[in-house]
């Protein structure tokens, strides 16, 4: 749990999914064969978009990415069962394939040099795993077909395809790394972009390019599994927010305190009159801006402080 | 309706009976004298169905039979029967190509043209096949008509056929302007009709066009056909076919509705007055009359299409600007779904266009002008020919403008801008001459606006229309309208539409600003292009063709040499991109640019020497690369993005705003760029239009919604709405409560009351 310490404020963001907080969380990163250069130079910069968001999320030991010559089935099937025997139930997972994959309307293959992975051996080095969270990202061509075969309960899919029949290349990557570093990924506007404001942007990047470009659509990503929006893939803040003054986490407290009862005014916005729900809206965001207000004062006391 | 309707377009024409549809006088196709006696009667219009019911029930030979079961409108009868005659004598040509006639009259055109070639095929000289075949070319404006034409008038063939043969070529012949081929045509014809005492009525109705063509007021052609046969719509709806392909909507229509007022059961006229309604706005009445042609004939496509396209218009919404005191009303029709993000820019660039052309050709319009965009590319093509398939982005009728919405193409292959800029210069010159300019003309000046006064100004030539410069294939003015109704060339429209824009250019020009609107008077007098030339520049046609040919060799005649040489260079460049010469390929584009200054199309060297320059650390050279490509009238998007950022980066914020308003009136789709429009507009203080770019991003419904409501807030505090601003700050929280920037703003706010 040291990696909670260290993320106070987070821990504190996330708190309303109680299980998931302050867990171990752990990300994985396969890079697999582009063939022609356009697509190796893509990947590259997919993994290297994903790469730098997971970094700002995990510390270097739980994070860990496979690509180039590291890049073979042998090597990540070893990884996953070593992280098998030191995982827990209250754990995270995040596994990123970015790539292509194949699909022969029976098995489904991403595409490494040597050995490919096979739909199978996805699905047994995931279920080997005890993390009760699981996110696992497919950005490429036929990652629909792992949809069945993957679903599980406490399990996010974002996959780039619907179907396995969907064998074009695919523009879900690109798209889906923009999520990670484009602040209008993140539509609640608390600097962070979860799995479900990464999929639904890419998701819509996709629909448009292939309106505006007058295509016929040849992907159509999918989200499998609830809870995609409490788990985090990218932070546009550095995770050092953290604090060991009382004051300060007095306010965040404050803070996590009014964020909740906002969420209870909303809940119950559909039985208020719109009028009376504005006016208590109105109070609450106040109340909430002015308490930023003095969380800023204080962050900016202890930075002149130091 | 819809469904249903979908299920009989595929279903066969002729499974059903009962299909009234009066047949075409054959002159002489049909072998049976006791159907040649039966159509005199009911070619005089008096009701022959007893003596074809006489027929059917006769030991007659099949073929005969079915022309009498065609003629009672009994086609599915028809077509056993025809089947019937062919299958016991399959020699008989002649029944074959009867039976390629009913196929042809029930839609299926496709089908006819092969009984044609089959009976061709089993008789080389049947000159009623040819005929057959050259009808259903004819109908598609293919030039291989004439080659059938060709074959029939110079050969001895019945005179029947060389009738239909010269009626057919009177046809092609006014729909091509050239009256005197159409009157000598006719003058053939005719002599043989009277040797043999066949119905006068095609040719009097041709007469009857070519009189409305030279203005005569007394029409004594009507006449004559109404008294041989006082019930014979298609006296009317002849002529109305080439008032409708003159663009004369309006007196079209007015003879249409004289077609069904004396023959109601004429579907087919029903049908074209139902388009040609909804081409001048007539909504309801157009449905009343698309139905009518629909109870007589369900087969006809256009008029299902359009049926269908009728039904559609409940998901589009009407938009009405009433402009100042004197100003016409604009009345749009989009979408829902895109009415609120076209709707600002589609009004705005109308009304500049009016102000721009109304100085320029001296013509104030009188009407409201209202524009349609269609999302769906076919929808479009019904709006405009009844059918789908159609290759144009626009098409003016009047004071109606159909066009593709941005969303019905690609970004890359359409400005819709550019297209509506163009269209409003039909309005001008299609009212300022009552429907009577030539369409060479009409084209061409709205060709050279799009290039003068258009939202992306420049001249843009295709390598295709230089090969064809080069080639000397530009036609002469007296004939570029051929150009446009019956190509002979895959391309020759393009090649027609840049052609008649280099010469309204020239004549702009050359002979100095005020002669295309002086041009414009005296077509709506009704001269003809000679007499308009001569007239108004001084110089007769052949004068003009050369002064216009050395002006070409001047202005273009490097490049023309050139082009091979472009070509060579444009292979170089390719390769030096592939290997990453980033020098080379600066090189190479450089020199590609010297070549062609104005290549600002596809693969434009421009695009590629800005990225050369970004790669060898060039920045500013790269911008500067674009800034050209923009000011000579580029639209590539991306391009134009990236100009943006890096203007915005310079801090030449100014040209920014310019190249932004540039991509709305070819991208206006993307929230993002309303988003990025809308604060540099906010920035310079233009709180108003900032605003505007923010509500159409906010109905593109974006991603960012709490973004997208903040950004309205900061527009309406700046107009001073803060009521307005913080019921927008309060959408953005309610979505983001944590939003920094708009829990400032809603401090400031309350701070402010």
């Amino acid at each position: 749990m040291s990696n909670c310490m260290r993320q106070l404020l987070p821990c504190i963001a996330l708190s309303i999914a109680s299980a998931m907080a302050c867990a171990e969380k752990t990300i994985v990163i396969v890079e697999g064969l582009g063939g022609e250069p356009r697509f190796v130079q893509g990947f590259a910069e997919q993994v290297d978009a994903i790469e730098t968001a997971s970094g700002k999320l995990v510390p270097p030991e739980q994070l860990q990415v496979f690509r180039n010559a590291d890049a073979q089935r042998d090597a990540i099937m070893a990884y996953f069962e070593t992280l098998a025997a030191e995982s827990s139930p209250g754990d995270e997972l995040l596994l990123y394939l970015v790539g292509h994959g194949s699909y022969d309307d029976h098995h489904y293959k991403f595409n490494l040099a040597g050995p490919d992975l096979t739909g199978e051996d996805i699905a047994g080095l995931l279920d080997a795993q005890a993390a009760n969270v699981q996110v696992f990202v497919n950005t490429g061509s036929a990652s629909g077909a792992l949809g069945e075969m993957l679903e599980r309960d406490g399990r996010i899919l974002l996959l780039a395809t619907r179907s396995g029949r969907e064998r074009h290349a695919t523009r879900f990557g690109t798209y889906l790394a923009d999520a990670f570093v484009n602040e209008f990924a993140d539509t609640n506007k608390n600097a962070s972009v979860s799995a479900g404001e990464a999929f639904r942007f890419a998701e819509r990047q996709v629909a448009d390019f292939y309106e505006r470009h007058n295509q016929l659509a040849t992907e159509h990503p999918q989200l499998i599994g609830a809870m995609a929006d409490r788990v985090v893939l990218a932070r546009f803040t550095s995770a050092a927010d953290a604090t060991t003054d009382d004051a300060l986490a007095a306010l965040l407290v404050e803070r996590q305190t009014m964020n909740a009862d906002i969420e209870a005014l909303r809940l119950r916005r559909e039985t208020m009159a719109a009028d009376d729900y504005h006016a208590a809206l109105l109070e609450k965001m106040l109340a909430l801006a002015m308490l930023e207000d003095r969380i800023e004062a204080q962050q900016e006391a202890l930075q002149n402080a130091r | 309706m819809r469904d249903e309707r979908c299920t009989l377009i595929v279903a066969s024409l002729l499974l059903l009976p009962g299909v009234l549809a009066a047949r075409d006088i054959h002159y002489g196709a049909v072998a049976s004298d006791a159907v040649a006696a039966c159509d005199t009667v009911a070619w005089r219009g008096q009701s022959a169905a007893d003596c074809y019911r006489e027929i059917l029930g006769s030991d007659a030979a099949a073929a005969a039979k079915a022309e009498a079961a065609w003629a009672l409108g009994d086609r599915q009868a028809a077509n056993e029967l025809f089947r019937a005659a062919t299958s016991a004598n399959p020699d008989d040509t002649t029944a074959l190509v009867r039976w390629g006639d009913l196929y042809a009259a029930s839609h299926q055109e496709a089908e006819a043209l092969e009984m044609y070639r089959e009976a061709l095929a089993a008789d080389p000289a049947n000159a009623y096949a040819k005929l057959g075949a050259a009808h259903v070319l004819a109908g598609r404006f293919a030039s291989e008509a004439g080659l059938y034409l060709e074959s029939i008038l110079s050969s001895n063939v019945p005179d029947g056929a060389r009738v239909g043969a010269q009626l057919l070529t009177a046809r092609i012949a006014l729909e091509n302007g050239d009256t005197r081929l159409a009157a000598q045509s006719l003058d053939e014809a005719e002599a043989l009709i009277r040797e043999h005492d066949w119905p006068p009525l095609d040719a009097h109705a041709l007469r009857a066009a070519l009189d409305l063509d030279a203005g005569v007021e007394d029409n004594a052609w009507i006449r004559r056909a109404l008294d041989y046969n006082p019930a014979w719509g298609n006296v009317y709806a002849i002529p109305a076919h080439f008032l409708i392909i003159k663009r004369r909507y309006r007196e079209g229509i007015d003879l249409f509705q004289r077609a069904v007022d004396i023959e109601p059961g004429l579907a087919s006229a029903h049908e074209q007055l139902g388009i040609n309604l909804l081409r001048d706005n007539q909504v309801s009445r157009a449905r009343r009359h698309i139905e009518a042609a629909y109870a007589e004939d369900p087969f006809s496509p256009r008029v299902v299409n359009t049926l269908r396209l009728l039904d559609s218009f409940s998901d589009f919404r009407l938009v009405e600007s009433r402009g100042a005191d004197g100003d016409v009303p604009i009345i749009l029709r989009l979408h829902k779904t895109e009415r609120d993000v076209l709707a600002p820019y589609a009004t705005d660039l109308v009304r500049e266009s009016i102000a721009e052309f109304t100085s320029r050709y001296d013509f104030t319009l009188t009407e409201p002008v209202i524009v349609e965009m269609y999302p769906d590319h076919d929808d479009f093509a019904v709006r405009t020919a009844g059918m789908p398939g159609l290759g144009i982005l626009g098409a003016t009728f009047g004071y109606v403008i159909a066009m593709d919405s941005p969303s019905g193409r690609s970004v890359e292959e359409f400005q819709w801008g550019t297209t509506l800029w163009h269209e409003m210069a039909h309005v001008f010159t299609l009212e300022a001459t009552d429907h009577r300019v030539p369409r060479w003309f009409s084209e061409g000046v709205s060709v050279y606006e799009e290039w003068r006064s258009g939202p992306s100004r420049g001249v843009r030539l295709s390598h295709m229309v230089l090969d064809k410069m080069r080639d000397d294939a530009f036609l002469p003015i007296n004939r570029l309208d051929e150009g446009f109704i019956r190509p002979t060339y895959e391309g020759q429209v393009i090649v027609s539409y840049m052609q008649a824009g280099l010469i309204c250019r020239f004549i702009d020009q050359q002979y100095g600003e005020g002669k295309l609107a002086a041009m414009l008077v005296d077509w709506r007098d009704g001269a003809a292009t000679p007499a308009v030339i001569e007239r108004v520049l001084g110089v007769d046609t052949d004068a003009f063709d050369d002064a216009f040919g050395r002006a070409l060799d001047a202005e273009f005649g490097t490049l023309l040499a050139s082009l091979d040489d472009w070509r060579e260079k444009r292979k170089q460049l390719t390769r030096a991109v592939d290997n990453k010469d980033w020098q080379g390929v600066a090189t190479i584009a450089s020199e590609l640019i010297t070549l062609m200054p104005g290549h600002v199309t596809s693969n434009s060297p421009y695009l590629v020497l800005a990225d050369a320059q970004r790669e060898l650390g060039k920045t500013g050279a790269a911008r500067a690369t674009l800034e050209t490509y923009w000011q000579k009238g580029g639209y590539e998007v991306g391009a134009l993005g990236t100009l943006v950022r890096e203007l915005r980066a310079a801090g030449a914020n100014d040209k920014a705003l310019a190249v932004h308003a540039r991509i709305n009136l070819i991208d206006p789709l993307n929230a993002e760029l309303h988003g990025e429009y809308g604060e540099l507009l906010l920035a310079a203080g233009q709180p108003q239009q900032a605003l505007r770019e923010f509500e159409v991003a906010l109905a593109l419904a974006p991603h960012d919604m709490a973004t997208a409501w903040y950004r309205m807030a900061e527009a309406r505090m700046a107009l001073g709405e803060k009521a307005k601003a913080q019921a927008n700050l309060l959408e953005a929280l309610d979505i983001a409560p944590n939003f920094r920037p708009a829990q400032k703003l809603l401090l400031k706010l309350a701070g402010s009351q």
